[in-house]
């Protein structure tokens, strides 16, 4: 059965069989094979077999799926391919594991990837950690918590900016030079908004010299953020999300 | 800007001792409140070292940028918020430090909480259950979270509001200074308008006082001194049951100066 390794530079990051489910390939959670890279699209490209050839789909991504260099649409995978997905390669192989007690045996082959299944960040960090579960042994697939950064994505307005990391336990959205959320214009005011970091890591957004709305609601108090908020404010529209 | 604040306290009409002490220091931006607990003197003792403490580590930090912080360096706030919380650490320790040597044991305790105002940048630790308010046009919000028995429940769906007003518990603090060697300190940083009202207290002016009554207090004088006064004749009007002690600030008087009153006497 195929086997799709996914490396980074010279190490690897995953394995994953290839079995009657397809296997996804993008940035987004869902995806059984997850490349954080801001290179890499949402649902990028996908993986399947088809009447026992192995296919390859690019999904229109913005910068493309190569395989051994040649930007694909659409292609059969043969063992030793290498597919480029942004800064990572997939490297195809036949799965000779024995300990895989469905290869070869005819039996119907079970759905390797399980959806949410694990993720992958290329960060120092997340390397370091997967050198260290290889060097101890065990396998590379548990992956520590997913880390999550609590941004703010710009969908309208003039800001300086196209997304912020909220940081700091204090993030001013406005003209001021404290401001983290730079506001353009001659008529912005100095502090619009103000996003609160309490102790139990939640974000709070509250009134200063405008009340901003979320989700289309003025609030009457300090307002507790979920993912997908958004929040409107001296003409800009600002979303709240964790990135991976 | 220019600053300006009122303060008072007062034993209250029941009490016989002041346990509560404060600490305004305007050309630092610093104000500071405790509330002492444990019988005889140790309360007035220990709030009198928790504020002498912040202040003084504080002073000594703007004196030396180099001395060393206290507790673990929080991410994600300023340098002055961090020796804010460095100076709770401190008071901490002194609280708990007398305990040992003077109380014989015997329980001795302090709630504190302190803002440092830079630029538009207020700096705020809070642990027990004294309370620090912002008051923005005329919406009052309380920054701190109690460090009280009733306020875990009540945030935990475990208790209302009505209940925990009215329960026996009220006095039981989860937090404060002293107990411990070590103390958890809430810290947070907020922005400051320079039309803002922020208001320091103990709980026994919030045991008196509805937050309502509190925002119409400081809605109706323009005066600082006179808010933190007033706010302190209602508490002991509506019965006086604790040591009262309010600090109003205001990063920008609303005094008018003379040019203020003409302009005023323009548009009227």
């Amino acid at each position: 059965m195929p086997k799709l390794v996914l490396k980074f530079g010279n190490s690897v990051l995953r394995e994953v069989t290839v079995g009657q489910n397809e296997v996804s390939i993008g940035r987004s959670p869902e995806n059984a094979i997850v490349i954080d890279n801001p290179a890499v699209s949402h649902i990028h490209a996908r993986v399947f077999n088809e009447e026992g050839r192995l296919m390859l789909e690019d999904f229109g991504s913005l910068n493309g799926t190569f395989v051994n260099g040649q930007r694909v649409k659409m292609v059969t995978l043969k063992a030793g391919d290498s597919v480029g997905i942004g800064k990572h390669t997939i490297v195809v192989s036949e799965s000779r594991d024995l300990d895989d007690p469905f290869s070869g045996n005819g039996k119907p082959a079970v759905a390797a990837p399980k959806l949410n299944e694990t993720v992958m960040l290329d960060t120092k960090e997340r390397r370091k950690f997967l050198e260290k579960v290889r060097a101890t042994g065990e396998s590379a697939q548990v992956a520590p918590a997913r880390l999550k950064v609590p941004t703010l994505v710009v969908r309208r307005g003039r800001t300086d900016q196209a997304e912020y990391t909220l940081n700091d336990k204090l993030t001013v959205i406005g003209r001021s030079a404290m401001a983290t959320v730079k506001l353009k214009g001659w008529f912005a005011p100095k502090a619009a908004a103000q996003i609160n970091r309490r102790d139990d890591q939640s974000y709070y957004i509250g009134a200063a010299d405008r009340v901003p709305s979320v989700n289309g609601q003025p609030i009457a108090q300090p307002t507790k953020l979920a993912p997908g908020d958004i929040i409107d404010v001296a003409g800009v529209h600002l979303e709240f999300m964790y990135r991976d | 800007m220019q600053l300006e604040y009122g303060a008072q306290s007062d034993t209250g009409c029941v009490r016989e001792t002041n346990e509560d002490s404060y600490r305004a220091v305007p050309e630092m931006k610093l104000f500071v409140l405790s509330d002492g607990m444990g019988g005889l003197e140790c309360g007035e003792v220990a709030s009198r070292i928790a504020t002498d403490t912040v202040v003084e580590h504080c002073r000594k930090a703007d004196a030396n940028g180099s001395l060393p912080l206290l507790g673990e360096p929080l991410e994600g706030v300023s340098a002055l918020t961090n020796r804010l919380a460095s100076a709770v650490h401190a008071a901490n320790r002194a609280v708990h430090s007398t305990a040992q040597e003077t109380a014989a044991g015997r329980p001795m305790g302090a709630t504190v909480v302190a803002v440092r105002l830079s630029g538009e940048r207020m700096s705020l630790v809070n642990v027990g259950d004294s309370r620090v308010y912002c008051l923005r046009g005329d919406d009052l919000q309380q920054l701190t979270r109690d460090h009280s028995f009733v306020a875990e429940q009540v945030r935990s769906g475990q208790m209302t509001h009505e209940q925990a007003g009215s329960s026996q518990l009220q006095n039981v603090l989860v937090r404060a200074l002293g107990i411990d060697p070590t103390v958890e300190i809430d810290v947070s940083e907020e922005l400051l308008l320079p039309s803002d009202t922020v208001l320091l207290c103990s709980d026994g002016l919030t045991r008196e006082l509805s937050d309502a009554e509190i925002r119409a207090v400081l809605l109706d004088h323009e005066d600082a001194q006179e808010a933190a006064n007033r706010l302190i004749d209602l508490a002991k009007q509506a019965g006086g049951g604790d040591n009262i002690t309010a600090i109003v600030v205001r990063p920008q008087a609303k005094t008018l100066t003379a040019w203020g009153r003409i302009g005023k006497w323009f548009r009227s």
